[in-house]
């Protein structure tokens, strides 16, 4: 009994999920969305300098994940990593060897220059050199850039949503159950707290910072959730204190159950339905975040792939208009995508659907 | 069996700056009540007379901030959380609301099992024939364990919460008007129910409700609360039938007759009840009560044995009336 419950949802997130499904324009961009995210999970086999498969003298090497392998392993003459792509011509060049090399369809790493010793220039889009959407500055491909820049901000919203919401949704309880003196001063510490001004912390922080320990995508998330948990403390601090009156919540208190019981059996449940709409907007509060805080330089440190980084070398070179062009249509799709999957979501999950007056 | 003495519960109103307590809302003032093992003891007034806080109080929802509350000799008054736990599976609380009452995210079962968990009372198997146990009791098939409270009607509804108060045997049930949010049609069947639990497993009832009809119903003897006080406390059948405090007299002219006929006879109140922040001096019925005199609104009354009428029927008021 207790475990079926466990593994079917119960049938009133059923009936939000199948409402959810039947808005049109929020399920197409969540399934957009999944593929995209999906894809980013997997872009080491999409977009990659290395090769998704060799073929050399019988053997086959699927050099992906794997560890480097030199130029002589593949009968070049040459030490340092191979170059596929230069493998992949080499093999062309002789088909009676037998030998051959699958590359992903985006043959590029994000961080490597494309044409070395040559003069840096923005070079633009050619499906002959394979750069679909061009090179930066320093000739390194810009859909290889775009991509991992995806999957680095989605790291970086995973992880701030779970923090943030973490250290909100626990101390907003815990204010709105205990009330009194203790609500009051946490409230007033928070006020004050949340009136730090955030930018000239990470100015601060970044201009401080060793340079062992350097900006990292770690640093950079403690600050940005050192600063943002707050606003969730409010939704929740007054979600609290309505369900916490509520009687399923008396009963429980005159069975004598411990306050951990009530908080994360009772009152965390009920509260936690509403929490849901939150978060496409926060992921998309949070993608914008940083990527305005590497436009400004104080985001991720070069040469880590990111939109902002990307934006900002766009506005600088203006006679390069693919640059702007692929980040800044990059940012507003994904930025419209996360929103009418965050309005879908809250429409599906509105309460005043359930009721029978609407 | 229970006995309340003095029970008083103020809220404080807090204003101000500082939030100081400038004045309290004196929700239960000095009430002393006893209650007898296997009878039900009926709590009647207007809404904001302080009935459903001393029932909240007796369950130690609220903290009372004066007087006992003697469960078998134990004041459970000033206990704090962890002594309280071993007596709160012998006084159990019911509802007014089905809907609020119940968790809308746990199944039945899952709702009906939590007694046992939080008192650690047997296993897995142990806990979900227990569960199927009350169902049955409460008159629900036993398939009701898997589904969730919003697939029930009203009167179901009110059966679980009645089925979670039982669970653990307990000895007193509160119930904070438990059937006036369902059907009238449903509210005889739910009641009966009340009935037919208190005479299986020998429940003592404090039956808080409004409708003196329903309260007629199930109650051995009835208490009239006016502004956080007792009034007047009888034998039901005394209360309907030879009532002496004049606030209980007007309650009973207004039950609804069934005979169009008969002459009405209906004592009508004026004004509006005081609020119990700021309650008038003296007798709190006096601003209200036709029969006030001076003495009324200076001196209060206290409970006494009414003149002339059986033992057990106590009335605050002066005179004889």
């Amino acid at each position: 009994m207790a475990l079926k419950s466990r593994f079917l949802l119960d049938p009133l997130t059923r009936k939000k999920l199948r409402r959810f499904r039947s808005i049109r324009r929020g399920y197409v961009s969540f399934l957009l969305l999944t593929t995209a995210i999906l894809l980013s999970i997997i872009a080491e086999l999409l977009v990659n300098s290395r090769a998704l498969i060799v073929h050399y003298e019988g053997e086959t090497f699927f050099p992906t994940y794997g560890g480097i392998s030199t130029g002589r392993d593949f009968g070049l003459n040459y030490d340092y990593e191979v170059n596929y792509r230069d493998l992949q011509a080499a093999f062309k060049a002789d088909p009676a060897s037998g030998n051959w090399v699958l590359m992903p369809p985006v043959p590029f790493d994000p961080l490597e220059n494309c044409y070395p010793g040559e003069s840096f220039r923005p070079r633009p889009p050619s499906f002959a050199e394979g750069h679909y959407l061009g090179t930066d500055q320093i000739n390194r491909d810009i859909l290889a850039r775009l991509v991992y820049g995806f999957r680095n901000a989605l790291i970086f919203s995973a992880a701030f949503l779970v923090f943030t919401y973490l250290i909100g949704i626990t101390l907003g309880c815990l204010m709105g159950y205990f009330g009194g003196w203790f609500d009051l001063g946490v409230q007033r510490l928070i006020e004050i707290w949340s009136n730090i001004p955030f930018l000239f912390v990470v100015i601060i922080v970044a201009s401080v910072i060793p340079a062992g320990i350097g900006m990292n995508l770690g640093v950079l998330l403690f600050i940005v959730v050192l600063f943002s948990w707050t606003s969730m403390t409010y939704y929740m601090r007054s979600a609290t204190y309505k369900e916490k009156t509520r009687d399923y919540v008396h009963a429980a208190e005159v069975l004598g159950a411990s306050t951990s019981r009530i908080v994360f059996r009772h009152i965390l449940p009920n509260v936690l339905s509403t929490l849901v709409t939150f978060i496409p907007f926060t992921i998309a509060s949070s993608i914008s975040a940083l990527t305005a805080l590497d436009f400004l330089g104080f985001g991720l440190p070069p040469p880590t792939p990111s939109w902002g980084e990307l934006l900002r070398q766009g506005t600088s070179n203006l006679q390069a208009p693919w640059i702007v062009a692929s980040a800044f249509s990059a940012l507003v799709l994904v930025l419209v995508l996360v929103t009418f999957v965050g309005e879908a979501i809250r429409e599906a999950f509105d309460p005043k659907k359930f009721t029978v007056y609407r | 069996m229970l006995e309340l003495r003095d029970l008083t519960m103020h809220f404080p109103v807090r204003e101000g700056v500082f939030n100081r307590a400038a004045r309290f809302c004196k929700a239960v003032d000095g009430v002393t009540l006893n209650l007898h093992a296997g009878e039900t003891l009926g709590l009647v007034g207007e809404s904001g007379c302080g009935k459903s806080t001393l029932g909240k109080c007796v369950v130690r929802l609220n903290q009372p901030t004066a007087g006992e509350i003697l469960f078998e000799g134990t004041d459970l008054a000033p206990l704090k959380r962890a002594a309280l736990k071993p007596y709160r599976r012998h006084l159990q609380m019911v509802f007014q609301d089905p809907v609020e009452s119940l968790n809308a995210r746990h199944t039945i079962g899952e709702i009906l099992a939590e007694p046992f968990i939080i008192h650690g009372i047997g296993d897995r198997a142990a806990r979900a024939a227990s569960v199927a146990g009350l169902l049955d009791r409460v008159g629900l098939p036993a398939t009701a364990a898997d589904r969730y409270p919003f697939e029930f009607s009203g009167g179901q509804r009110q059966r679980i919460g009645l089925a979670r108060a039982i669970a653990l045997n307990p000895r007193v049930l509160v119930c904070d008007e438990p059937v006036s949010a369902l059907d009238v049609s449903i509210q005889s069947q739910v009641l009966n129910l009340f009935l037919e639990l208190q005479r299986e497993m020998g429940l003592s009832y404090i039956f808080i409700a409004h409708n003196l009809a329903v309260v007629k119903h199930v109650s051995d003897r009835i208490a009239i609360m006016y502004l956080g006080r007792v009034v007047e406390l009888a034998p039901a059948d005394e209360i309907y039938h030879s009532a002496r405090h004049p606030y209980t007299r007007a309650l009973i002219s207004a039950i609804p007759q069934p005979e169009p006929r008969r002459k009405s006879g209906r004592i009508v109140m004026t004004g509006d009840v005081p609020s119990p922040i700021d309650p008038p001096s003296g007798c709190p019925f006096h601003p209200r009560c036709p029969h006030a005199t001076d003495r009324c609104k200076v001196e209060a009354p206290a409970l006494r044995p009414a003149p002339n009428a059986p033992a057990g029927h106590t009335v605050s008021c002066h005179y004889d009336l």
